[in-house]
Protein backbone atom coordinates (compact mmCIF):
# COMPACT_ATOMS: atom_id res chain seq x y z
CA UNK A 1 0.00 0.00 0.00
CA UNK A 2 2.80 2.32 0.93
CA UNK A 3 4.68 1.38 -2.27
CA UNK A 4 1.65 2.03 -4.45
CA UNK A 5 1.09 5.33 -2.68
CA UNK A 6 4.68 6.38 -3.36
CA UNK A 7 4.46 5.28 -6.97
CA UNK A 8 1.39 7.36 -7.69
CA UNK A 9 2.70 10.62 -6.22
CA UNK A 10 4.08 12.82 -8.99
CA UNK A 11 6.52 15.63 -9.55
CA UNK A 12 6.49 19.09 -11.04
CA UNK A 13 7.97 19.07 -14.53
CA UNK A 14 6.49 19.65 -18.00
CA UNK A 15 5.92 16.25 -19.55
CA UNK A 16 8.89 14.56 -21.24
CA UNK A 17 11.04 17.60 -20.49
CA UNK A 18 9.95 19.18 -23.76
CA UNK A 19 8.67 22.70 -23.43
CA UNK A 20 5.19 22.55 -24.96
CA UNK A 21 4.03 25.95 -26.08
CA UNK A 22 0.65 24.82 -27.41
CA UNK A 23 -1.13 25.74 -24.17
CA UNK A 24 0.31 29.23 -24.25
CA UNK A 25 -0.35 29.97 -27.95
CA UNK A 26 -1.22 33.66 -28.29
CA UNK A 27 -3.88 32.75 -30.87
CA UNK A 28 -5.64 30.44 -28.40
CA UNK A 29 -5.49 33.15 -25.74
CA UNK A 30 -6.77 35.79 -28.15
CA UNK A 31 -9.84 33.71 -29.03
CA UNK A 32 -10.86 33.71 -25.37
CA UNK A 33 -10.79 37.51 -25.46
CA UNK A 34 -8.27 37.70 -22.62
CA UNK A 35 -5.33 38.97 -24.61
CA UNK A 36 -4.66 41.84 -27.02
CA UNK A 37 -3.97 40.62 -30.52
CA UNK A 38 -2.12 43.80 -31.50
CA UNK A 39 0.81 43.34 -29.08
CA UNK A 40 2.76 40.12 -29.02
CA UNK A 41 3.71 39.19 -25.48
CA UNK A 42 7.08 37.84 -26.62
CA UNK A 43 7.19 35.10 -24.01
CA UNK A 44 5.79 37.21 -21.16
CA UNK A 45 2.90 34.75 -21.01
CA UNK A 46 5.30 32.41 -19.21
CA UNK A 47 5.14 34.72 -16.20
CA UNK A 48 1.49 33.77 -15.82
CA UNK A 49 -0.27 30.51 -15.14
CA UNK A 50 -2.42 28.59 -17.62
CA UNK A 51 -5.47 30.83 -18.25
CA UNK A 52 -7.73 27.99 -17.12
CA UNK A 53 -6.33 28.47 -13.58
CA UNK A 54 -6.96 32.20 -13.49
CA UNK A 55 -9.36 33.03 -10.65
CA UNK A 56 -9.24 29.54 -9.14
CA UNK A 57 -9.08 29.18 -5.36
CA UNK A 58 -6.94 26.04 -5.38
CA UNK A 59 -4.62 24.59 -7.98
CA UNK A 60 -3.60 20.94 -7.75
CA UNK A 61 0.12 20.18 -7.70
CA UNK A 62 2.25 17.10 -7.12
CA UNK A 63 5.11 16.53 -4.70
CA UNK A 64 8.54 18.14 -5.05
CA UNK A 65 11.55 16.39 -6.57
CA UNK A 66 13.62 14.51 -3.97
CA UNK A 67 17.42 14.34 -3.95
CA UNK A 68 17.41 10.61 -4.69
CA UNK A 69 15.21 11.00 -7.79
CA UNK A 70 17.43 13.81 -9.09
CA UNK A 71 20.60 11.78 -8.57
CA UNK A 72 19.31 9.33 -11.20
CA UNK A 73 19.06 12.03 -13.86
CA UNK A 74 21.74 12.95 -16.37
CA UNK A 75 23.38 16.38 -16.40
CA UNK A 76 21.45 17.51 -19.49
CA UNK A 77 18.15 16.55 -17.84
CA UNK A 78 19.11 18.47 -14.69
CA UNK A 79 20.09 21.49 -16.79
CA UNK A 80 16.72 21.52 -18.55
CA UNK A 81 14.83 20.85 -15.31
CA UNK A 82 16.51 23.80 -13.62
CA UNK A 83 15.15 26.24 -16.19
CA UNK A 84 11.68 24.69 -16.15
CA UNK A 85 11.61 25.05 -12.35
CA UNK A 86 12.99 28.58 -12.59
CA UNK A 87 10.22 29.70 -14.92
CA UNK A 88 7.61 28.07 -12.68
CA UNK A 89 9.13 29.82 -9.67
CA UNK A 90 9.03 33.18 -11.44
CA UNK A 91 5.39 32.59 -12.36
CA UNK A 92 4.49 31.74 -8.76
CA UNK A 93 6.38 34.74 -7.39
CA UNK A 94 4.54 37.03 -9.84
CA UNK A 95 1.27 35.48 -8.69
CA UNK A 96 2.22 35.97 -5.03
CA UNK A 97 3.12 39.61 -5.59
CA UNK A 98 -0.07 40.28 -7.55
CA UNK A 99 -2.17 38.62 -4.81
CA UNK A 100 -0.47 40.85 -2.21
CA UNK A 101 -1.11 43.91 -4.37
CA UNK A 102 -4.81 43.07 -4.63
CA UNK A 103 -5.01 41.98 -0.94
CA UNK A 104 -6.25 38.52 -1.91
CA UNK A 105 -5.01 35.10 -0.74
CA UNK A 106 -2.63 33.42 -3.15
CA UNK A 107 -4.14 30.20 -4.58
CA UNK A 108 -2.16 27.17 -3.35
CA UNK A 109 1.02 28.80 -1.93
CA UNK A 110 2.48 25.34 -1.21
CA UNK A 111 3.38 25.13 -4.93
CA UNK A 112 6.07 27.78 -4.41
CA UNK A 113 7.55 25.88 -1.43
CA UNK A 114 7.64 22.68 -3.48
CA UNK A 115 9.41 24.41 -6.39
CA UNK A 116 11.94 26.02 -4.04
CA UNK A 117 12.60 22.65 -2.38
CA UNK A 118 13.06 21.00 -5.78
CA UNK A 119 15.51 23.69 -6.89
CA UNK A 120 17.50 23.42 -3.65
CA UNK A 121 17.66 19.64 -4.03
CA UNK A 122 18.85 20.04 -7.64
CA UNK A 123 21.56 22.51 -6.56
CA UNK A 124 22.65 20.08 -3.84
CA UNK A 125 22.92 17.17 -6.30
CA UNK A 126 24.91 19.25 -8.81
CA UNK A 127 27.25 20.42 -6.04
CA UNK A 128 27.73 16.80 -4.91
CA UNK A 129 28.72 15.76 -8.44
CA UNK A 130 31.12 18.70 -8.77
CA UNK A 131 32.67 17.96 -5.37
CA UNK A 132 33.18 14.30 -6.27
CA UNK A 133 34.84 15.16 -9.59
CA UNK A 134 37.07 17.80 -8.04
CA UNK A 135 38.17 15.48 -5.21
CA UNK A 136 38.98 12.74 -7.71
CA UNK A 137 40.89 14.92 -10.14
CA UNK A 138 42.64 17.39 -7.85
CA UNK A 139 42.08 16.32 -4.23
CA UNK A 140 40.87 19.84 -3.34
CA UNK A 141 38.09 19.79 -0.74
CA UNK A 142 36.87 23.33 -1.34
CA UNK A 143 35.74 24.76 -4.67
CA UNK A 144 36.90 28.30 -3.81
CA UNK A 145 40.50 28.81 -2.64
CA UNK A 146 41.19 30.47 0.69
CA UNK A 147 43.55 30.54 3.64
CA UNK A 148 43.56 30.80 7.43
CA UNK A 149 44.79 34.28 8.33
CA UNK A 150 44.87 36.55 11.36
CA UNK A 151 42.90 39.77 10.84
CA UNK A 152 43.70 43.12 12.51
CA UNK A 153 41.45 42.18 15.45
CA UNK A 154 43.65 39.19 16.24
CA UNK A 155 41.03 36.65 15.16
CA UNK A 156 41.98 33.65 13.01
CA UNK A 157 39.58 33.72 10.09
CA UNK A 158 39.10 31.79 6.84
CA UNK A 159 39.89 34.42 4.23
CA UNK A 160 38.16 33.52 0.94
CA UNK A 161 40.21 34.47 -2.07
CA UNK A 162 38.89 36.86 -4.69
CA UNK A 163 39.79 37.10 -8.36
CA UNK A 164 41.92 40.10 -9.26
CA UNK A 165 43.46 41.17 -12.59
CA UNK A 166 46.74 42.31 -10.95
CA UNK A 167 49.11 40.59 -8.50
CA UNK A 168 48.84 41.35 -4.76
CA UNK A 169 51.96 43.52 -4.52
CA UNK A 170 50.55 45.97 -7.10
CA UNK A 171 47.06 46.08 -5.57
CA UNK A 172 46.62 49.27 -3.52
CA UNK A 173 43.19 48.35 -2.13
CA UNK A 174 44.30 44.87 -1.09
CA UNK A 175 47.42 46.17 0.64
CA UNK A 176 45.31 48.49 2.80
CA UNK A 177 43.82 45.33 4.39
CA UNK A 178 46.06 44.19 7.20
CA UNK A 179 46.39 40.46 7.86
CA UNK A 180 48.43 40.92 11.02
CA UNK A 181 47.69 42.18 14.55
CA UNK A 182 49.72 44.78 16.44
CA UNK A 183 50.94 44.03 20.00
CA UNK A 184 48.25 46.18 21.68
CA UNK A 185 45.62 43.77 20.34
CA UNK A 186 46.90 40.88 22.51
CA UNK A 187 45.03 42.26 25.53
CA UNK A 188 41.73 42.16 23.62
CA UNK A 189 42.43 38.66 22.34
CA UNK A 190 42.81 37.56 25.96
CA UNK A 191 39.56 39.32 26.94
CA UNK A 192 37.75 37.64 24.05
CA UNK A 193 39.09 34.26 25.18
CA UNK A 194 37.86 34.90 28.70
CA UNK A 195 34.43 35.91 27.40
CA UNK A 196 34.20 32.77 25.30
CA UNK A 197 35.25 30.59 28.24
CA UNK A 198 32.63 32.29 30.39
CA UNK A 199 29.78 31.73 27.89
CA UNK A 200 30.77 28.09 27.41
CA UNK A 201 30.92 27.49 31.14
CA UNK A 202 27.52 29.13 31.53
CA UNK A 203 26.05 26.96 28.75
CA UNK A 204 27.45 23.80 30.38
CA UNK A 205 26.11 24.68 33.81
CA UNK A 206 22.71 25.49 32.27
CA UNK A 207 22.66 22.07 30.61
CA UNK A 208 23.51 20.42 33.95
CA UNK A 209 20.81 22.41 35.73
CA UNK A 210 18.22 21.40 33.07
CA UNK A 211 19.28 17.78 33.33
CA UNK A 212 18.92 17.85 37.12
CA UNK A 213 15.50 19.49 36.85
CA UNK A 214 14.28 16.86 34.39
CA UNK A 215 15.60 14.07 36.61
CA UNK A 216 13.65 15.50 39.54
CA UNK A 217 10.44 15.83 37.51
CA UNK A 218 10.71 12.52 35.65
CA UNK A 219 12.59 10.07 37.94
CA UNK A 220 12.19 7.17 35.50
CA UNK A 221 14.42 8.95 32.94
CA UNK A 222 17.65 7.87 34.65
CA UNK A 223 16.61 4.18 34.62
CA UNK A 224 15.66 4.44 30.94
CA UNK A 225 19.04 6.03 30.14
CA UNK A 226 20.92 3.34 32.07
CA UNK A 227 19.02 0.53 30.33
CA UNK A 228 19.59 2.12 26.90
CA UNK A 229 23.34 2.49 27.61
CA UNK A 230 23.55 -1.21 28.56
CA UNK B 1 24.01 35.83 1.16
CA UNK B 2 21.73 34.56 -1.61
CA UNK B 3 18.63 36.72 -2.09
CA UNK B 4 16.33 33.70 -1.95
CA UNK B 5 17.83 32.63 1.38
CA UNK B 6 17.41 36.16 2.75
CA UNK B 7 13.73 36.28 1.70
CA UNK B 8 13.15 32.85 3.21
CA UNK B 9 14.58 34.05 6.51
CA UNK B 10 12.24 37.03 6.49
CA UNK B 11 9.11 34.93 5.90
CA UNK B 12 9.99 32.10 8.34
CA UNK B 13 8.10 32.24 11.64
CA UNK B 14 10.58 32.62 14.50
CA UNK B 15 9.25 31.61 17.90
CA UNK B 16 10.69 32.96 21.16
CA UNK B 17 13.09 30.70 23.08
CA UNK B 18 10.61 30.03 25.95
CA UNK B 19 7.58 29.67 23.67
CA UNK B 20 4.89 27.49 25.23
CA UNK B 21 3.14 25.33 22.65
CA UNK B 22 -0.65 25.28 22.98
CA UNK B 23 -3.57 23.85 21.05
CA UNK B 24 -3.38 26.61 18.42
CA UNK B 25 -0.88 26.38 15.55
CA UNK B 26 2.11 28.70 16.18
CA UNK B 27 1.82 31.76 13.93
CA UNK B 28 -1.97 31.56 13.55
CA UNK B 29 -4.28 34.45 14.52
CA UNK B 30 -5.46 32.72 17.71
CA UNK B 31 -1.91 32.03 18.79
CA UNK B 32 -0.78 35.59 18.04
CA UNK B 33 -3.74 36.87 20.08
CA UNK B 34 -2.92 34.64 23.04
CA UNK B 35 0.88 35.10 22.89
CA UNK B 36 1.61 38.61 21.63
CA UNK B 37 5.32 39.43 21.23
CA UNK B 38 6.89 39.86 24.65
CA UNK B 39 4.79 37.19 26.39
CA UNK B 40 6.79 35.20 28.91
CA UNK B 41 4.97 32.31 30.51
CA UNK B 42 6.20 29.92 33.17
CA UNK B 43 8.16 27.10 31.57
CA UNK B 44 6.50 23.68 31.50
CA UNK B 45 8.55 20.52 31.98
CA UNK B 46 8.25 18.26 28.94
CA UNK B 47 9.72 14.79 29.15
CA UNK B 48 12.28 14.43 26.36
CA UNK B 49 11.12 11.52 24.19
CA UNK B 50 13.15 10.82 21.06
CA UNK B 51 11.45 10.36 17.68
CA UNK B 52 12.38 6.66 17.72
CA UNK B 53 10.72 6.04 21.10
CA UNK B 54 7.45 7.87 20.35
CA UNK B 55 4.69 5.35 19.61
CA UNK B 56 1.44 7.32 19.23
CA UNK B 57 0.31 8.34 15.74
CA UNK B 58 -2.74 10.02 14.24
CA UNK B 59 -5.50 7.50 13.60
CA UNK B 60 -4.46 5.07 16.38
CA UNK B 61 -7.09 3.68 18.74
CA UNK B 62 -6.06 4.38 22.31
CA UNK B 63 -7.69 3.99 25.70
CA UNK B 64 -7.76 6.76 28.29
CA UNK B 65 -6.36 5.75 31.67
CA UNK B 66 -6.94 8.87 33.75
CA UNK B 67 -9.27 11.82 33.57
CA UNK B 68 -12.93 12.39 32.98
CA UNK B 69 -13.30 9.74 30.26
CA UNK B 70 -11.13 7.08 31.92
CA UNK B 71 -11.69 3.66 30.43
CA UNK B 72 -13.03 4.91 27.09
CA UNK B 73 -11.37 4.21 23.75
CA UNK B 74 -10.97 6.81 21.05
CA UNK B 75 -9.12 7.69 17.87
CA UNK B 76 -6.15 10.03 17.92
CA UNK B 77 -6.84 13.11 15.82
CA UNK B 78 -3.83 15.31 16.58
CA UNK B 79 -0.38 14.77 18.06
CA UNK B 80 1.55 17.74 19.49
CA UNK B 81 5.08 16.43 19.97
CA UNK B 82 6.45 19.56 21.62
CA UNK B 83 4.25 18.94 24.70
CA UNK B 84 3.91 15.13 24.31
CA UNK B 85 0.18 15.70 23.80
CA UNK B 86 -2.42 13.54 22.11
CA UNK B 87 -5.89 14.82 21.17
CA UNK B 88 -8.64 12.21 20.98
CA UNK B 89 -11.83 12.60 18.99
CA UNK B 90 -14.78 13.46 21.22
CA UNK B 91 -13.10 12.43 24.48
CA UNK B 92 -11.94 14.52 27.43
CA UNK B 93 -14.15 17.39 26.27
CA UNK B 94 -15.14 20.63 27.92
CA UNK B 95 -17.80 22.91 26.47
CA UNK B 96 -17.40 26.35 24.95
CA UNK B 97 -19.45 28.83 22.95
CA UNK B 98 -18.63 29.55 19.33
CA UNK B 99 -19.83 32.38 17.10
CA UNK B 100 -20.79 34.67 19.98
CA UNK B 101 -22.01 38.15 19.04
CA UNK B 102 -23.23 41.02 21.16
CA UNK B 103 -26.85 39.82 21.23
CA UNK B 104 -26.47 36.10 20.53
CA UNK B 105 -24.91 33.84 23.17
CA UNK B 106 -23.38 31.56 20.52
CA UNK B 107 -23.51 27.80 19.89
CA UNK B 108 -22.22 25.47 22.59
CA UNK B 109 -19.80 22.90 21.22
CA UNK B 110 -17.70 20.23 22.94
CA UNK B 111 -13.98 20.92 22.50
CA UNK B 112 -11.40 18.22 23.23
CA UNK B 113 -8.62 18.84 25.71
CA UNK B 114 -5.24 17.19 25.11
CA UNK B 115 -3.97 14.21 27.07
CA UNK B 116 -0.37 13.42 27.90
CA UNK B 117 1.26 10.34 26.39
CA UNK B 118 1.32 8.54 29.77
CA UNK B 119 -2.39 9.14 30.32
CA UNK B 120 -3.31 7.01 27.28
CA UNK B 121 -2.36 3.51 26.17
CA UNK B 122 -2.41 1.88 22.77
CA UNK B 123 -5.10 -0.73 22.28
CA UNK B 124 -4.25 -4.25 21.10
CA UNK B 125 -6.12 -4.74 17.79
CA UNK B 126 -7.40 -8.25 18.62
CA UNK B 127 -7.94 -8.06 22.41
CA UNK B 128 -9.18 -4.50 22.33
CA UNK B 129 -7.50 -4.00 25.70
CA UNK B 130 -4.79 -1.44 26.57
CA UNK B 131 -1.19 -2.70 26.31
CA UNK B 132 2.37 -1.47 26.70
CA UNK B 133 4.12 -1.18 23.35
CA UNK B 134 7.72 -1.77 22.27
CA UNK B 135 9.47 -1.04 19.00
CA UNK B 136 10.85 -4.21 17.44
CA UNK B 137 12.09 -5.35 14.06
CA UNK B 138 10.28 -7.93 11.92
CA UNK B 139 12.16 -10.60 9.99
CA UNK B 140 11.79 -8.42 6.90
CA UNK B 141 13.70 -5.67 8.73
CA UNK B 142 10.71 -3.38 9.21
CA UNK B 143 10.45 -1.45 12.49
CA UNK B 144 7.01 -2.09 14.03
CA UNK B 145 5.16 -1.58 17.29
CA UNK B 146 4.65 -4.82 19.18
CA UNK B 147 2.40 -5.14 22.22
CA UNK B 148 4.50 -6.55 25.06
CA UNK B 149 1.60 -8.54 26.56
CA UNK B 150 0.46 -10.56 23.56
CA UNK B 151 3.27 -10.04 21.05
CA UNK B 152 0.92 -8.89 18.30
CA UNK B 153 2.01 -6.26 15.81
CA UNK B 154 0.08 -2.99 15.92
CA UNK B 155 0.13 -1.64 12.35
CA UNK B 156 0.64 2.06 11.61
CA UNK B 157 -2.86 3.51 11.02
CA UNK B 158 -4.10 5.22 7.87
CA UNK B 159 -4.75 8.88 8.34
CA UNK B 160 -5.76 11.30 5.57
CA UNK B 161 -2.88 13.55 4.51
CA UNK B 162 -2.87 17.17 5.65
CA UNK B 163 -2.73 18.45 2.04
CA UNK B 164 -5.88 16.48 1.14
CA UNK B 165 -4.18 14.25 -1.45
CA UNK B 166 -5.53 10.69 -1.69
CA UNK B 167 -2.73 8.67 -3.36
CA UNK B 168 -5.15 6.06 -4.80
CA UNK B 169 -7.23 8.59 -6.74
CA UNK B 170 -4.37 10.80 -7.92
CA UNK B 171 -4.14 11.90 -11.56
CA UNK B 172 -1.26 13.91 -12.95
CA UNK B 173 -1.82 17.55 -13.75
CA UNK B 174 -0.42 19.18 -16.95
CA UNK B 175 2.73 20.29 -15.11
CA UNK B 176 3.40 17.00 -13.27
CA UNK B 177 5.90 14.40 -14.47
CA UNK B 178 4.58 10.89 -14.87
CA UNK B 179 5.90 8.24 -12.51
CA UNK B 180 7.93 6.42 -15.21
CA UNK B 181 9.59 9.63 -16.37
CA UNK B 182 10.44 10.67 -12.84
CA UNK B 183 11.94 7.31 -11.85
CA UNK B 184 13.72 6.72 -15.19
CA UNK B 185 17.48 6.60 -14.75
CA UNK B 186 19.31 8.66 -17.36
CA UNK B 187 22.52 9.27 -15.40
CA UNK B 188 25.68 7.82 -16.88
CA UNK B 189 28.64 8.63 -14.63
CA UNK B 190 31.59 10.12 -16.44
CA UNK B 191 34.50 12.41 -15.67
CA UNK B 192 32.90 15.56 -17.04
CA UNK B 193 31.42 18.55 -15.26
CA UNK B 194 27.79 19.51 -15.92
CA UNK B 195 28.98 22.51 -17.93
CA UNK B 196 31.18 20.42 -20.23
CA UNK B 197 28.46 17.83 -20.85
CA UNK B 198 25.81 20.45 -21.60
CA UNK B 199 28.17 22.30 -23.95
CA UNK B 200 28.88 19.09 -25.84
CA UNK B 201 25.19 18.26 -26.06
CA UNK B 202 24.27 21.75 -27.32
CA UNK B 203 27.29 21.97 -29.66
CA UNK B 204 28.71 25.09 -28.01
CA UNK B 205 32.39 25.71 -28.84
CA UNK B 206 34.27 27.81 -26.32
CA UNK B 207 36.75 29.82 -28.37
CA UNK B 208 37.48 32.49 -25.73
CA UNK B 209 40.80 32.09 -23.98
CA UNK B 210 40.92 32.38 -20.20
CA UNK B 211 42.95 35.42 -19.12
CA UNK B 212 45.29 34.94 -16.16
CA UNK B 213 43.58 35.95 -12.89
CA UNK B 214 45.20 36.21 -9.51
CA UNK B 215 43.54 34.60 -6.50
CA UNK B 216 44.24 36.23 -3.10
Amino acid sequence: MAAAGFGVLCRKVLIGLKVSRSLLNPKALASTGLLHTTLSTKGLEEFFDDPKNWGEEKVKSGASWTCQQLRNKSNEDLHKLWYVLLKERNMLLTLEQEAKRQSLPMPSPERLEKVIDSMDALDKVVQEREDALRLLQTGQEKARPGAWRRDIFGRIIWHKFKQWPIPWYLNKRYNRKRFFAMPYVERFVRLRLEKRARTEARKKSLEKKKEKFLQKKFPHLSEAQKSSLI
Amino acid sequence: MRLSALLALASKVTLPRDYRYGMSRPGSLADRRKNPPGTRRRRVAVEPISDEEWHLFCGDTVEVLKGKDAGKQGKVVQVIRQRNWVVLEGLNTHYRYVGKTEEYRGTMIPSEAPLLHNQVKLVDPVDRKPTEVEWRFTEAGERVRVSSRSGRIIPKPDFPRADGIVPETWTDGPKDTSVEDALERTYVPCLKTLEEEVMEAMGIQETRRHKKVYWY
